[in-house]
């Protein structure tokens, strides 16, 4: 019974230590992320998206915290709709959920702590986040954000070395794609069947190669206003 | 004599009231098109980009230019063929109603060279309205909307395509949709030759580019067999030229077909034409 | 070579089951006023448009300036001008400018000087730049002969050339027929149904009835071959019937009443008739010939 007890208590009370310790990094991640009030950058962005067809594409993204962002291209650029500000925005709110330590895994030779954030309201639009941590460099390295909306959109980065913020130099993103389904009616091409082209593959990704970081210029909230 | 009787069908051509219904019809209808996009396209623009806007947000300026051109080629594609039978489908039938044809044919020039003429003037105006359409759809809706990626929704998805990698799209989509006009005015110049009243072969034009466009899209496994070869199957190829990669091959069978319709209806023309008696 | 510019040969063209020209031959000459004659239905305008290639014969031979038309159909039909059925223009065109179209194709160089001088020449001057629509039917006739004429043909084919002309127009195309056959050499075809001018001006002539040739030869050959028709007009008709049928009982009667005697009898007894009415002391109102074609061509036709 005393053995029970005391096993039980040693349990619960490294989980509250291990509770304690994840919500003590995640708060380092997030001030990290917050010491960058606004930034703009230069972006390559290369999609493999099914039923889409695209090449490569060039433009300038602008993000100022806590959830403002544009694109400025000169052509078209497919960029997902969560997974920018959308995550910092949840993560900067550390009341709307709660955070556990769910186990360590190796990405690119690095040791990350796995961090589960979840959702204190039944209705909110992000459900779960999961972000694969480098404690040492308080960095995220990958995410993944489960929304109510958008299904499931995987998050990995890479950082170049020596940029005093650690901004990423590039962002994939995964996103779920099975709902994409063309309309029969727009067959054109004569030597094709007319038959609807339904999305085989499950899965889409976007990556973005970012550089010429410009942080803390400080951007106007204006420019955000379309 | 070709050529000097070429000159005289185009002088006929132009001297008639009807000749300029084509290009009255285009100016108006682009217009129109290109003044309710610059009132509204977002809304057409969501409509293309309905199926990805759950997951993917689209940058950029979508409503340019390049989109408008292809917007207007492909809703007037099927309607243009009736701005060229008006006047195509007239070319021999008119004549022989009015008594025209009778006073001609009785100059010394041969059967031959009097239906090439006919051929021939007929192409010209064709092009000119096709250029007319181009003018007006890639020019104009350049100056109205600027330049800007193509976003072109095909049976196969999205396809984004380059600004800088448009132009010659056009140009050889234009091109194909000169063909594809110039396989129905032949049709209707065919057509004519069988008639002695303007409004027949003009109507009969219609009737079979509306009949074929139905049996193209019907899914019956009788029709399937047919359906590439089709003349109106392939007035739809120069969308082609909007894929990634171009479909080469595809659009040199697209060609091949519609030159296959030009010959052999012109054949059946000539054919006809020299045979025929002329007793109006 | 011979002098014939025209030589149709056993002609025959058929509609869907029906024989329009069945045997149709004759020969036209140089300089001829060739008159070209038959009823309505006759397969004149058949005959015509074969000859101007308008439609394939079934059978026979068509030469024309001692040429095949089938193997020199361009050469040929340059040297032709015509007017088939009514001449038909381009509505919305002006007079010059139709001309200036068949001018083109016309085998011939034409100046735009000749062709406002050929304008001029039909009654059209002032009228150059008016649209054929505003042309009455007068105008559009004359346009037609001009557009014949304007590449200075060597043969002229002229069906109905007179028809909604006033009487001044039927004279001035008359004197144009003669004097383009005498002055200028030309040889005219001539299908009319005004068998009076006819008459007046064609050396030469066929008839055709129900597609085929009746009878062909010289105008006055063939008028002076026949009887003549003769209408008497005496103060006792009654008499002179019973003087006819005493002395002159082979002559056809045509038409014996109170006001007339009309009858066929050969030109050479004309005179005894006279001289036999004077000398029963009839008095002659008047002697009227019948107008000779007319009559000739009805008997032919009947026949």
């Amino acid at each position: 019974m005393i053995k029970a007890f005391l096993l039980t208590s040693i349990l619960l009370g490294w989980n509250y230590i291990f509770a304690q310790d994840a919500q003590v990094l995640l708060r380092q991640v997030v001030d990290k992320i917050e010491l960058v009030k606004d930034y703009s950058a230069n972006v390559q962005i290369t999609a493999d998206i099914p039923l889409i067809k695209i090449l490569p594409s060039k433009a300038k993204i602008y993000f100022k915290g806590p959830d403002k962002f544009k694109v400025v291209s000169k052509g078209i650029a497919i960029l997902p709709k969560q997974g920018f500000t959308d995550m910092n925005l949840f993560l900067s709110k550390p009341d709307d959920y709660m955070v556990v330590f769910a186990g360590k895994k190796m990405i690119e030779s690095v040791e990350t702590t796995l961090l589960t954030v979840i959702a204190n309201e039944s209705d909110a639009e992000i459900i779960l986040v999961k972000l694969w941590v480098d404690a040492s460099r308080r960095l995220i390295m990958a995410s993944e954000i489960t929304t109510r909306s958008s299904g499931n959109v995987k998050i990995d980065y890479k950082y170049a070395n020596n940029k005093s913020f650690d901004l990423p130099s590039r962002i994939k993103f995964t996103v779920d794609v099975k709902e994409f389904k063309m309309p029969k009616s727009f067959s054109t091409n004569p030597h094709k069947t007319n038959k609807s082209k339904v999305n085989k593959r499950k899965t889409g990704t976007i990556e973005l190669l970012i550089s010429n970081y410009k942080v803390n210029q400080g951007i106007a909230n204006s420019f955000f206003v379309k | 004599m070709l050529l000097k009787n070429t000159w005289n069908e185009l002088v006929k051509i132009l001297a008639k009231p009807r000749s300029y219904i084509g290009f009255g019809a285009l100016t108006l209808l682009i217009g129109i098109i290109l003044l309710a996009m610059k009132a509204d396209g977002k809304s057409f623009i969501s409509f293309v980009t309905a199926s990805f806007e759950q997951t993917l947000s689209f940058n950029g300026e979508i409503l340019n230019g390049n989109l408008m051109a292809f917007v207007i080629l492909q809703m007037l594609i099927i309607h243009v063929p009736l701005l060229v039978a008006l006047v195509t489908g007239d070319l021999v039938s008119g004549e022989a109603a009015m008594g025209t044809l009778r006073m001609m044919a009785t100059k010394p020039i041969s059967r031959s060279a009097i239906l090439g003429s006919k051929l021939l003037a007929g192409a010209i105006y064709t092009f000119l309205l096709t250029l007319w359409m181009a003018f007006m759809a890639y020019g104009v809706g350049q100056w109205m909307f600027g330049v800007g990626d193509l976003i072109v929704l095909n049976s196969d998805g999205l396809v984004v395509l380059p600004a800088d990698d448009i132009m010659w799209r056009y140009f050889y989509g234009f091109g194909l949709a000169f063909l594809s006009l110039l396989a129905v005015a032949t049709m209707s110049i065919c057509f004519s030759v069988f008639s002695d009243n303007s409004i027949g072969p003009i109507v009969s034009t219609m009737a079979v580019i509306i009949l074929f466009t139905i049996i193209g899209s019907l899914d019956v496994a009788s029709f399937v067999s047919i359906q590439p070869f089709l003349l109106t199957t392939h007035m739809a190829s120069w969308r082609s030229l909007f894929e990634m990669p171009v479909p080469v091959d595809d659009i040199l069978s697209s060609i091949y077909i519609l030159l296959f319709h030009i010959i052999a209806f012109a054949g059946i023309a000539f054919w006809r034409f020299n045979k025929k008696d002329i007793n109006t | 070579m011979s002098s014939n510019v025209v030589s149709v040969k056993n002609l025959k063209k058929s509609f869907k089951g029906f024989e329009a020209v069945k045997d149709v031959s004759f020969t036209v000459q140089k300089n001829d006023v060739f008159g070209f004659l038959g009823p309505n239905g006759a397969g004149k305008s058949t005959s015509l448009r074969c000859m101007l290639s308008l439609i394939q014969a079934d059978a026979g031979q068509i030469k024309l300036f001692d040429q095949d038309l089938q193997r020199n159909r361009s050469n040929v039909l340059s040297k032709i001008g015509s007017i088939i059925e009514k001449p038909d223009f381009y509505k919305y065109l002006s007079a010059f400018k139709n001309l200036e179209l068949l001018a083109r194709i016309s085998g011939s160089s034409v100046s735009k000087s000749e062709l406002y001088d050929i304008l001029e020449f039909v009654g059209l001057q002032g009228r150059e730049k008016h649209k054929f629509r505003t042309f009455s039917h007068g105008m559009k006739q004359r346009l037609g002969i001009a557009q014949a004429l304007m590449h200075n043909p060597e043969l002229i084919i002229l069906d109905e050339p007179t028809t909604g002309l006033d009487p001044q127009g039927i004279v001035d195309i008359r004197n144009l027929i003669l004097k383009l056959s005498k002055e200028q050499g030309k040889t005219v075809i001539l299908s009319s149904h005004q068998l009076a001018e006819i008459e007046l001006i064609a050396n030469r002539m066929v008839i055709i009835n129900k597609g085929k040739t009746i009878i062909e030869g010289s105008v006055n050959e063939l008028l002076n071959s026949s009887n003549m028709v003769v209408k008497f007009q005496l103060d006792d008709t009654g008499r002179g019937e019973k003087l006819l049928a005493k002395d002159f009982g082979d002559i056809r009667k045509l038409n014996f009443s109170e006001d007339e005697l009309t009858f066929e009898i050969e030109k050479m007894r004309i005179a005894d008739v006279v001289e036999c009415f004077v000398k029963n002391n009839l008095r002659i109102y008047s002697v009227e010939q019948k107008r000779k074609l007319e009559d000739y061509f009805i008997k032919m036709i009947e026949e």
